[in-house]
């Protein structure tokens, strides 16, 4: 059956099971929006208020589903919006295809309007990208793109579809290309099995990968039979429930006392699907002295990129645990466990129960269930997410690791809201994070999304502030905002609840009584908190500073 | 170990753009290009690419690692040099 370029673009999407999509439409993909127009039925658009944000809520929705976030934009300035939510998404390996429209073939180089090589644009921050200059190409490559972004460490596909291919005719079969993908034999796992028995004090360090493997179970195996405790990087901070005993909390510059002292006197590193990147292990030569690191991931280029490796496993996460957790004895070493249970107190003893951010989040989070998805933005009201959140479920987490993008949060949070079937989201932001990208409140008041905005609001650049307050003498070069937004008044504006508040009572009142749609609750603290404790770039554990002086 | 000169071999789709995907990966890392060279394969679907650059072990391994993960290269090989 002959169908045009878009008809089989939406069949396609539809084969790959996508009911969901994020887009803005514009010129060069008026043939695909008017397919989307005809097919309402199959596949809902949730039109956002900027390019970028669609890509943000294109990623929320992939992390927090499972499924492969798809998101749309049109040639030129459409698609160059989304260049840093696909380098978001890249950074983090979410998986994600991205279709823009271009002009069409016969106008290409020749700077027409709107034209933009949206593939050059974007190609280090792509796992791979299509431009579809053929017709009878388009079938497949959308295919491969699913594929692609799919298969071995997940990530971004970009499809460039000019115009004219999406109104020429071409066959469409339907049977998508042939995606058997081989099965490589997992090798390492005796060497591995070997060196965890000549431990006395394993250490696991869980990542990302875990997380997207779905590897959790087998997480809370391995630490079960090992008696090993285990750091998680922020990106895997929902592969354990925070409740579990042998959870130390997230590793690294604001991780948790006790998993970076623990971290340091450990004489093995069982690393599952991290890149040791530099804000996790600072100095890595300190780092990585007087003990053995085995690394598992499915990448192997991150074998020995940050930190090298005595050993190394490839493979997906949750079938090398598997044949891992086949070959290992019960483990235990009461002396290790003792020693972890006294860094324990000591941490319990370093944490300020006044301390205001821990206060809002935890008011927060006692309403809350476990399976709520919970996005942030950018900087200190991020680090306080990670420290005093208590995450249980796995998928409850939305936040810009790799890039650290400030103004992720709120289309993040209406893709997670929408992955969830419109569940309660919340949303941890700041008056600077918040700044960047608000313009999406009027896409989560359109969809009538439940979602909570948290706006730590210091009236400073806070993670910016700090680093000028710790290390360049309190020289406070451009992070005092000094905006007079009310943040009330704006969410008003936008057409919902909006407050301004100060304190937990007025707080826990609001969220006893929270509306259908979203409400943005503007929550003022101060403009000298600290995220503590901290590890100085490039430094050590013998550098973490605990206390505010 | 020092940095020396190593050759990596290539097979890549003969298609617009790869060249683009290479040499981007390569400064991306920061990595200088010494020489080279592409063809096509007897199979007109591929090119052979002959690539010299210079770097210690940790350059020629993630060169490596790096070059395998894109979609157009087909086959990586680093040529080591006979001592």
């Amino acid at each position: 059956m002959k169908l045009s370029g878009s008809q089989i673009v939406i069949e396609e999407l539809c084969r790959h099971g996508v009911d969901t999509i994020f887009g803005y439409p514009g010129g060069s993909v008026l043939p695909l929006y008017d397919e989307l127009y005809k097919n309402s039925g199959r596949i809902t658009h949730v039109l956002t208020a900027h390019e970028q944000g669609a890509a943000h809520a294109a990623d929320g929705y992939a992390r927090a589903s499972g499924k492969t976030g798809v998101v749309f934009a049109t040639s030129g300035p459409g698609a160059t919006n989304l260049v840093t939510g696909i380098a978001n998404a890249y950074l983090d390996s979410v998986p994600l295809v991205a279709i823009t429209g271009n002009v069409s073939v016969p106008l290409l180089g020749r700077d027409t309007f709107q034209e933009v090589d949206i593939l050059g644009v974007t190609l280090p921050v792509v796992k791979h990208s299509f431009m579809v200059r053929d017709i009878d190409y388009l079938e497949d490559v959308i295919s491969e793109a699913f594929r692609i972004a799919n298969s071995g460490r997940k990530g971004p596909v970009l499809v460039d579809i000019p115009k004219n291919i999406q109104v020429e005719l071409a066959e469409y079969t339907g049977n998508g290309v042939d995606n058997h993908q081989q099965e490589e034999a997992i090798t390492g796992i005796d060497e591995a099995v070997e060196a965890i028995k000549k431990s006395k004090r394993p250490f696991i360090y869980a990542g990302g990968g875990v997380c997207l493997s779905g590897a959790e179970d087998e997480l809370f195996a391995l630490s079960q039979m090992l008696n090993a405790p285990v750091g998680l990087s922020m990106m895997g901070l929902t592969a354990l429930p925070s409740s579990y005993e042998l959870n130390l909390g997230m590793c690294g510059m604001h991780g948790a006392y006790a998993a970076s002292v623990a971290q340091d006197d450990c004489d093995l590193i069982i690393a599952l699907g991290v890149k040791f990147s530099d804000r996790a292990t600072g100095k890595t030569d300190a780092y990585k002295k007087g003990k053995a690191i085995i690394h598992f991931d499915i990448d192997l280029s991150e074998i020995g990129k940050n930190v090298e490796a005595d050993l190394y496993v490839q493979g997906d996460l949750r079938l090398t645990l598997r044949s891992l957790l086949d070959k290992l004895p019960d483990m235990k070493n009461d002396e290790w466990l003792a020693h972890i249970g006294d860094l324990k107190r000591t941490q319990a003893g370093l944490t300020d129960d006044n301390f205001m951010p821990k206060q809002v989040i935890e008011a927060v989070n006692r309403h809350c269930e476990p399976n709520t998805v919970i996005a942030t933005d950018v900087g200190q009201h991020q680090m306080w997410t990670m420290q005093y959140y208590a995450f249980s479920n796995p998928k409850t987490l939305l936040t810009s690791g790799g890039l650290g993008t400030m103004g992720y949060g709120l289309g993040a949070a209406i893709g997670g809201c929408m992955a969830t079937g419109n569940q309660r989201t919340i949303l941890f932001t700041s008056d600077g994070s918040f700044g960047m990208n608000l313009n999406e409140l009027a896409t989560a008041v359109t969809y009538n999304l439940p979602i909570v905005i948290i706006l730590l609001n210091n009236g400073v650049l806070g993670m910016v502030r700090q680093w000028q307050t710790m290390f360049f003498d309190k020289r406070y070069s451009n992070t005092t905002l000094e905006r007079k937004t009310d943040f009330a008044a704006l969410a008003k504006a936008f057409g919902c609840e909006g407050y301004s508040i100060s304190t937990i009572e007025e707080l826990d009142k609001i969220l006893d009584n929270l509306p259908d749609g979203p409400v943005v609750i503007d929550y003022r603290i101060s403009k000298d908190e600290l995220v503590l404790p901290m590890i100085p770039g490039g430094g050590t554990v013998k550098d973490i500073i605990v206390e505010a002086n | 170990m020092e940095d020396e000169l190593f050759t990596i071999e290539l097979i890549v789709s003969n298609h617009y753009g790869v060249l683009n995907r290479i040499t981007g990966l390569y400064s991306r890392r920061g990595f200088n290009i010494n020489s080279l060279n592409v063809n096509e394969t007897s199979d007109p679907n591929f090119s052979r690419m002959l690539i010299v650059s210079r770097g210690d072990d940790y350059i020629q391994n993630q060169m490596v690692q790096q070059l395998s993960k894109l979609y157009d290269v087909k086959e990586v090989t680093l040529m080591k040099k006979v001592k």
